[in-house]
């Protein structure tokens, strides 16, 4: 899969990767690494301006943490966070089923 | 924890990103800070995964990207949030110099209460042309300030993204309120050169000093806005 598809759909993967709970950064980036089965070859620090804006949307919210040793900003899904995650959930389930049915080859009726 | 050697690499890269960010030294010391939390994070990483310790900060820093391509990353925010501080600043420091020259015009000999300020006897001869360039002047400063506000905050969900749109908006909101000043301090000089004895000394001084303060701090706000627009090109 090209990287570029993949980036186009940052905003609602970075707010995926927020729907289990609070992350820090490099949590996040983790996430979507795993999750994308290494195929999001993003560099890690663009994933910071990305986090800020969407903070600013007010899609999460982000807090400094000492919980776990190291200082750290850690963000949470808010509640419009989590409506728009449902949207683009929905989008991309419709916009994916549409691409699936056009792309994949129709079943060819058995020779009678 | 990290090695000498190690923590002087993530350092030393913090540094060129730090160099290439743009915006006030606060905003830009809060992205170093999370941004040092992320490499120790990945240099952990690196080396729960088996590498030596130089090796584990070489390749956090390798994967965080080059450093001039992250500053790049953050500028649209660093100015978005400029602008708005610049916005917010003006909107709320707006209404107290304006009821400052309220106050220092009825003090002063201008004449009827009840009657609209340029139906006051005494007032200044330059005030039929200089109250309407004001409120115009206001409205667009008022307005500018308003989507900048807009464009910058909890609206930006359904807006375009248009990084440039919010600085733009800033710095002629910026340029508009420090209008505003030249026009009303030279109103007040006007009326000083031609009957001194009208104004009443310490209000309109008072006033005068807030414009004063507001004119340069909006006009370096204004160009500071301009300047991170320019760098988002």
């Amino acid at each position: 899969m090209r990287a570029e598809t993949l980036k186009g759909h940052l905003d609602g993967m970075l707010l995926a990767s927020l729907e289990p709970g609070p992350r820090h950064g490099y949590a996040i980036m983790e996430a979507l690494r795993a999750g994308s089965g290494g195929q999001l070859d993003l560099p890690t620090g663009t994933v910071y301006p990305a986090l800020h804006r969407l903070e600013r949307a007010g899609l999460v919210a982000a807090a400094w943490s000492q919980a776990t040793g190291r200082r750290r900003r850690v963000y949470q899904l808010t509640p419009a966070g989590r409506r728009a995650l449902a949207a683009e959930r929905g989008t991309w389930r419709e916009f994916s089923a549409a691409v699936t049915r056009l792309l994949e080859p129709a079943p060819r009726p058995a020779p009678s | 924890m990290t090695s000498p050697a190690s923590a002087q690499l993530i350092e030393s890269y913090l540094s060129q990103v730090a160099a290439a960010l743009p915006g006030p030294a606060r905003t830009r010391a809060d992205i170093v800070a999370e941004l040092r939390s992320g490499l120790l994070d990945a240099a952990d990483a690196h080396r729960r995964a088996g590498l030596a310790p130089p090796a584990a900060a070489q390749a956090a820093v390798a994967e965080f990207g080059h450093p001039a391509q992250i500053a790049t990353a953050f500028r649209p925010g660093i100015a978005a949030g400029q602008a708005r501080h610049a916005a917010v600043t003006l909107l709320v420091t707006g209404p107290l110099i304006g009821l400052l020259w309220a106050a220092a015009a009825r003090a002063s000999h201008v004449g009827v209460r009840a009657a609209p300020p340029w139906q006051w006897a005494g007032a200044p001869p330059a005030a039929p042309i200089a109250l309407p360039l004001i409120a115009a002047v206001l409205l667009i400063t008022v307005w500018t300030a308003l989507i900048t506000l807009a464009a910058t905050g909890r609206l930006t969900r359904w807006l375009p993204h248009r990084p440039r749109l919010a600085p733009t908006t800033a710095a002629i909101a910026g340029f508009g309120a420090a209008t505003v000043d030249v026009i009303l301090l030279a109103t007040v000089a006007s009326q000083l050169a031609t009957a001194p004895a009208t104004l009443a000394a310490a209000p309109m001084a008072l006033a005068a000093a807030a414009s004063t303060t507001r004119l340069i701090l909006a006009r370096r706000a204004g160009r500071r806005c301009l300047a991170s627009r320019a760098s988002l090109s």
